[in-house]
């Protein structure tokens, strides 16, 4: 109670302040009026164009046909930019149609604004690692989530999908894995506000449909309301961001209104979808070949009576691709999206609504609905002074999905078992020969997410050069989820009933509100200029799970009624609050253009440490200068070399760690609760942190048509927070510290962009991005001692295995065998798995053309990356049994003397071969090269040529993502989590009319 | 010019003064947080009666659902039963209680791990909660010492089946981690003089009544008799055998005389019982000992436990369960009658009953040349099985008359079998013939593997593993 009073007397400070100086200094400037014009280049107009009124917020863009209105006063000057072209200023005057001629520009750097987060600052004049895609890059894909839309697009950003369920979940590793344990998420920053990006969801309740109940909550965000996404990288430009800036940063900045007519944008898309890859599997005739084999390898010549598939039980003359029965669908795709914005000369606004929904490939009626709303409203006073921004959105989602992934069903099941309805459409469960795997989708997995998001931007100009912000965000989430597992997905000979029905319902909140007043004073004197900047952050949040399980139903009807089933089980029941308050400060000094310093610093405090080690300091120093002013040389029209030194910090460990605290266990006694110490009491941890180096060159060559970057950068995280282990006399197996254990991310990333032609009807642009990442293990004091000995290897990347090193089949017995590392003629099992294999990516690139020509443009985008993984052997059985195969495994050992990659087949009596099979599943003969390259996205889009006379367009546009995969890989697509639904090939036809 | 150093000044009047509102107005205990749903800061814990009593019967508790005297599988009672001659394991094959009934239990054993963290998880809390209660302020000196009492009375416990399991073994009497991760192991007789200690305590500040009206939790007697035990397994027979008397002498404690009440709630035969979690709920032994069909799912009584019982002996009726296929038969231990719920409570574990007090003061007596009086002791036991009165003349007979009057008085409960033969050195002529895995190093369980990774001051492991 007295924080919030305190803390709203700041803010109410605040507002004080705002008003005594702002009331009297409004005043009224001439009355605006109308102006309008055509903008064009030497090959006619351009479409595009930021019209900005100089000195203010206030600006629109020009039309397909280049046309643009605005309202400004006499004395206003019009500020015109457009990638590539110069900036042109033109003063409004009396007339009031401008046409204007945008002449092109050697250099562009300087028009690229990015969103640095507390501040923007120009490409050119960066002196940070950030990287940027635009709406101009999202809008060509047929993506729902975000993160999906920055895949491979940005250097040192990681992204993988873990499973291609829509509503699913996103890795995201921004320059590597610096945490050994503690969290390797970036810190979300969405118009301002953090936005946890931790799921909601539960493994309990959705892990079988869902890769560990990962849902990613940024599914909540319409990838069609971003303008832009920054990622920030390197400690300049995250140590603003301190103990959260560690893993990185991304921003989000959602589209705004612009001032000018009302204009409405409809767009309505449909589309298709289906899995990218699947594994090439054995057909029936070499599947009972197997089988056959196997029996004989294992001197079995009466097939047993379980052996369905070979004994006759089963028509052996019958084939069914269980790939495509099961996950071989394909999903429809729909989307309609509104949009209406427009403004007057004070106040703008825009309204996006849109509403998607999609099918998923399983057989059945599941689907994945999302509607979202979002507005946008700035306001500013006549003199400038005071402006305001509101960005309010509310995102609701279902998501009605089967209980259980058939992935990895589809790749077991016998090719001629049988079929899955009998006659009358039923189930067909063959005299209880087998398992109906459509039977797992009469349990449905459902969840509902709705998503309140608000923020505001208040800014006074308290004197010209002083600048006044508060910003305040607030955010809500509802997660429920229910999983039913219906009596009805087992085989009726059970004779089972209702009464062994189960139902799981998991519900999630999650509320956080933030506030940060600012400041900001700029100062100029001749060649110098400083710009400062400081704040603080007050953040609080509050995450609530609980998590039941019924089972024992007097009827299926009442699955979603838990107060209906027999026995209620409390799986898990939980509330966390988190705590965040700091300062931070930036210092930027530029002289004559050239040199610039950028001085950050922040002071944090984090309600996950004990009050002694609460708070913690970051900062960083970032240094650009521009060489090229002094060089002057023809070819190079721009170049700049920079650097950053700093230090961000990482609290992303489970709240309350450090508390002295009883809590309930199952074990009341007595009618007395059950009642014992959560943990060791430890309140001696701190942050984590990673100090961060780069250096980079950025050159712009010929005139602008091209430009590169290179960055060096060299991360070492310390101070590590992890569950160190402990010897169980201590009473608990692990307790939360800090080990003075040292992971190293460094790698070069290279970024190429050409103009490649630009002549009057055709524009040609491409972009090419390359990533070399290493990860490193450099220190882990007391590794051997610890449970992590088997997992991690110092000097090694963190994402290693240790496996038994394959060396090929014997030619006498038909066994695998395996290196004996340490030489005792046994394979004992941990010291005798020494193979070392690294999974992460080793190179990641990714390769982008866009071409327009008269009304037409069309984008490519190719993704390529170098890694390893697992393939189709991993969690397979011995082949021979009961299982269907990959095709991989018909070149196999016959007879003695045979030197084949596979062993003999058995059916599993044959110890020595099951054994042999079982340690070859942890070897390296499970693990390929997964490397691909990838048609990532694809569109073409068409300007039907309307009228003149009117602002109208209809643009018709074909989208694709993930169209083709180039690899060598056998074991699926190379981005699937095993067991779990690959990515999906996406294709969507795309109508838009702007009036 | 003036002017513009005035604006200058103005500007940073104005800066300054902003940043110091924004520096005055944060606060130190913004970050302060609510304490989290379900959890209770350890010192409001011991503020409290009911919360301070809970923390003390969390323990037994977890003696009951997890910890060493469990009926679940992973209790003493399955264990070693299956270590020694009482079970006979019918699971899935490769399990780690199979590598119990084998003998072949090795440093990585999952149950033995979860015997050695389970035990010292619950000696911690029993540290934990002495801490609390000593440095409470609120609680009354009687509720103080009656907790204290009980959580020393499950530390000794604890450390008893700890010292008999794994031979030289850490003493833990302090909630520091640092001094706990790098303890070394003390000497058996050092540990047992540590339990001695305990127990006595416990005894001396534990009331002679039953903080409760029922016998689940530790007073005056059951400390005692857990003494009784203890120095029975010293051979202070004069000890074992004054502290015995003592507690059969207490006219509350009376033996059934209908063995079918034994294991019943209100059995005045118990001295201290654990009581099921839920009303209607029966005891976990029941639970995992009882089977309705064969094959058997879970371990069975050994046939020879029961075909060398005598004729008439009533245990055999009242104690044994049997199923029958038409061709084969299991005999199943039926002390415990109930495996499911039964709407109110019939059954509780009974962890230390009158029984086995006259079986320690027989031995005691024995030992001490009182063959009379030892004779005594057994005859009440047989008495009851509805069995002849022995008598016993020499050292050897008494002996073999307690050893066989335990081992059927006393089997499948808490290993006492196991503990037997290891006490009185016959683990090898009983075990060697038909336990193929036999070796004499047996006699310890091995220290799990990743505690002497951890803690290497824990070297070396027990010889033979």
């Amino acid at each position: 109670m007295k924080n919030n009073f305190r803390h709203g007397l700041a803010f109410v400070s605040f507002l004080a302040i705002f008003f005594n100086y702002s009331f009297p200094l409004f005043s009224q400037n001439l009355p605006p009026t109308n102006v309008s014009g055509i903008i064009t280049d030497a090959d006619g107009p351009l479409s595009g164009v930021n019209v900005l009124i100089k000195n203010t917020t206030r600006g629109t863009i020009s039309n397909l046909d280049g046309q643009y209105s605005i309202r400004a006063s006499t004395i206003d000057t019009l500020v015109l930019t457009y990638l590539g072209y110069k900036t042109q200023e033109v003063a409004v005057g009396k007339s009031s149609t401008l046409n204007v001629k945008m002449q092109l520009d050697a250099t562009t750097l300087d028009q690229v604004v990015i969103n640095a987060g507390y501040y923007k600052v120009s490409d050119k004049e960066k002196t940070g690692s950030i990287a940027q895609i635009t709406s101009k890059d999202i809008e060509n894909q047929p993506v729902s989530n975000p993160l999906a839309a920055m895949q491979g697009r940005m250097p040192g950003v990681d992204i993988v999908q873990t499973s291609g369920v829509v509503g699913g979940g996103f890795k995201v590793r921004i320059r590597g894995q610096s945490s050994i344990l503690a969290g390797n998420e970036p810190l979300y920053i969405i118009d301002g506000l953090p936005y946890n990006s931790q799921s909601l969801g539960s493994q309990s309740a959705a892990g079988l449909i869902i890769p560990g109940g990962d849902i990613s909550p940024l599914n909540a965000i319409d990838p069609n309301t971003i303008e832009s996404i920054e990622v920030l990288k390197d400690a300049d430009a995250t140590a603003i961001y301190g103990s959260r800036g560690a893993n990185g940063v991304v921003l989000i900045t959602t589209k705004k209104g612009k001032e000018g007519k009302t204009s409405i944008t409809m767009s309505s898309s449909t589309g298709v979808a289906n899995i990218t890859r699947k594994i090439k599997l054995l057909n029936t005739e070499q599947y009972l070949n197997m089988r056959r084999e196997a029996f004989a390898n294992d001197g079995i010549t009466d097939y047993p009576a379980t052996a369905f598939d070979v004994n006759g039980t089963w028509d052996q003359n019958r084939y069914t691709n269980w790939q495509n029965e099961l996950i071989g669908g394909t999903a429809k795709l729909r989307d309609l999206n509104a949009a209406i914005s427009g403004g007057n000369n004070n106040t703008q606004f825009r309204i996006n609504g849109r509403y998607l929904n999609e099918t998923t490939v399983y057989p059945g009626n599941f689907n994945y609905d999302r509607i979202n709303l979002n507005s946008n409203l700035q306001h500013h006073s006549n003199d400038d002074r005071f402006q305001f921004t509101l960005n309010a959105g509310y995102t609701l989602e279902e998501n009605l999905l089967p209980g259980s992934d058939l992935s990895g069903v589809a790749l077991q099941l016998a090719p001629n078992a049988p079929a899955l309805h009998t006659e009358d459409g039923s189930l067909n469960w063959e005299n209880s020969t087998w398992v109906n795997p459509l039977a797992q989708l009469e349990g449905v997995y459902n969840n509902t997410s709705k998503t309140l998001l608000g923020s505001t931007i208040m800014q006074y100009k308290l004197l010209k050069n002083l600048n006044l912000k508060v910003q305040t965000g607030y955010r809500s989430t509802n997660f429920e989820s229910n999983n039913q597992i219906p009596h009805t997905i087992y085989d009726p000979a059970y004779g089972l009933d209702s009464s062994v029905s189960q139902s799981y319902l998991h519900t999630g909140t999650h509320t956080s509100f933030i506030t940060e007043p600012q400041i900001n004073w700029k100062l100029k004197k001749e060649n110098h200029s400083w710009n400062v900047l400081l704040g603080s952050t007050f953040q609080s949040q509050k995450t609530n799970r609980l998590t039941l399980l019924g089972y024992g139903f007097a009827n299926n009807g009442f699955l979603e009624n838990l107060s209906a089933a027999n026995t209620l089980l409390i799986l898990n029941e939980n509330s966390n609050q988190y705590k965040y308050q700091s300062f931070f400060a930036r210092v930027n000094y530029e002289f004559k253009n050239q040199l610039y310093f950028n001085l950050t610093g922040r002071r944090d405090g984090s309600s996950r440490f004990s009050n002694s080690y609460r708070y913690g300091n970051f900062g960083a120093i970032g240094a650009a200068w521009i060489f090229s002013e002094q060089l002057k040389l023809p070819w190079l029209n721009f170049g700049k070399l920079r650097g950053s030194y700093g230090i961000t910090g990482n609290d992303q460990i489970a709240d309350y760690q450090f508390l002295q605290n009883y809590f309930l266990v199952d074990h009341s006694y007595d009618g007395n609760i059950g009642l014992e110490p959560a943990r060791i009491y430890n309140p001696n941890y701190q942050w984590e942190e990673n100090k961060k180096r780069e250096v980079a060159i950025e050159l712009g060559l010929f005139k602008g048509a091209l430009n590169l970057s290179t960055a060096y950068y060299n991360n070492r995280s310390s101070n590590q927070l992890i569950d160190y282990s402990l010897p169980a006399t201590t009473g608990f197996p692990s307790i939360q510290a800090n080990l003075n254990a040292i992971v190293e991310n460094s790698g070069f990333e290279f970024e190429l962009l050409g103009r490649v032609v630009r002549k009057e009807h055709f524009k040609w642009n491409s972009s090419l991005n390359l990533s070399l990442p290493k990860n490193k293990l450099v220190a882990f004091p007391g590794l051997e001692n610890s449970t992590y000995s088997n997992q991690f290897v110092i000097g090694q990347p963190l994402n290693i295995l240790k496996l038994y090193n394959l060396k090929g089949v014997n030619p006498e017995t038909g066994l695998y065998e395996f290196e004996d590392y340490n030489g005792d003629n046994e394979l004992s099992g941990l010291e005798d798995r020494q193979y070392l294999v690294d999974l992460s990516p080793k190179i990641l690139a990714g390769l982008s053309n866009s071409l327009t020509y008269r009304n037409w443009s069309f984008s490519l985008f190719l993704q390529y990356v170098k890694k390893k993984g697992f393939n189709e052997y991993y969690g397979t059985e011995p082949p021979g049994t009961m299982s269907n195969q990959s095709t991989s495994i018909l070149d196999r050992w016959q007879e003695l003397g045979d030197n084949a990659p596979m062993q003999q087949y058995t059916t599993g009596v044959n110890d020595a071969a099951y054994t042999a099979y079982s340690r070859f599943s942890q070897s390296n003969g499970i693990i390929s090269d997964a490397s691909f390259l990838r048609l990532k996205s694809l569109s073409i889009s068409y300007n039907l040529p309307l009228a003149q006379s009117n602002n109208n367009t209809c643009k018709l546009s074909l989208m694709a993502q993930n169209l083709y995969t180039f690899t060598n890989f056998k074991g699926g697509d190379p981005e699937q989590t095993k067991g779990f639904l690959p990515p999906l090939r996406r294709i969507s036809f795309q109508a838009q009319f702007q009036l | 010019m003036k002017t513009i150093i005035n604006q200058q000044n103005k500007t940073l009047a104005l800066f300054w003064g902003v940043i110091a509102i924004l520096v005055l107005s944060s606060c130190e205990d913004y970050l302060e947080v609510q304490d989290p749903v379900g959890q209770i800061n350890t010192e409001t814990v011991f503020t409290d009666e009911n919360t301070a009593t809970a923390a003390i019967t969390t323990l037994y508790g977890k003696l009951r659902d997890q910890v060493l005297l469990t009926g679940n599988s992973n209790g003493l009672g399955m264990l070693m039963g299956l270590y020694a001659d009482e079970l006979d394991y019918y699971g899935s094959p490769g399990a780690s209680a199979e590598q119990f009934y084998l003998h072949q239990v090795t440093a990585s054993n999952q149950m033995v791990k979860e015997l050695w963290d389970n035990a010292y998880h619950l000696i911690y809390l029993c540290n934990a909660a002495i801490e609390g209660v000593v440095n409470s302020d609120a609680l009354t000196e009687e509720v103080k010492t009656q907790l204290i009492g009980e959580a020393l009375f499950v530390r000794a416990v604890g450390h008893f089946y700890l010292v008999n399991l794994f031979g030289d073994i850490p003493y833990i009497t302090t909630t520091n981690y640092q001094q706990n991760a790098t303890v070394t192991r003390l000497s058996e007789q050092l540990v047992y003089e540590a339990i001695i200690s305990d127990l006595l305590e416990a005894k001396n500040l534990l009331e002679t009544n039953y903080p409760t009206p029922e016998r689940i939790r530790a007073n005056n007697y059951v400390a005692a008799s857990f003494l009784a035990r203890v120095y029975l397994h010293l051979g202070q027979w004069q000890r074992a055998e004054e502290e015995s008397t003592y507690v059969i002498n207490n006219p509350d404690y009376v033996m059934e005389t209908d063995l079918n009440r034994e294991f019943l709630k209100e059995s005045t035969s118990a001295i201290l019982q654990l009581k099921p979690k839920n009303e209607g709920d029966n005891t976990l032994e029941g639970a995992s000992f009882i089977f309705s069909s064969g094959p058997p799912p879970v371990p069975t009584l050994n046939y020879r436990l029961v075909e060398e019982m005598e004729e008439d002996d009533l245990r055999k009726e009242s104690w044994v369960g049997v199923v029958s296929d038409g061709t084969n038969a299991w005999y199943f231990p039926n002390k415990y009658k109930q495996n499911l719920n039964t709407g109110t409570t019939i059954e509780y574990s009974v962890v230390l009953r009158i029984a086995e007090l006259h079986l320690i003061r027989a031995e005691a007596r024995g030992m001490k040349g009182n063959l009379t009086g030892a004779a005594n002791d057994l005859n009440s036991i047989r008495t009851r099985a509805g069995l002849q009165n022995i008598s016993i003349s020499t050292s050897e007979e008494l002996i073999d008359a307690i050893l066989k009057e335990r081992r059927f008085e006393l089997f499948t409960e808490y290993g006492h079998r196991w503990f037997d033969l290891k006490r009185l050195g016959l683990a090898a002529d009983v075990l060697a013939n038909i336990k193929p895995g036999w070796q004499s190093t047996n006699i310890l369980l091995p220290i799990p593997e990743a505690e002497l990774l951890l803690n290497p001051n824990l070297q070396p492991q027990n010889p033979g593993y």
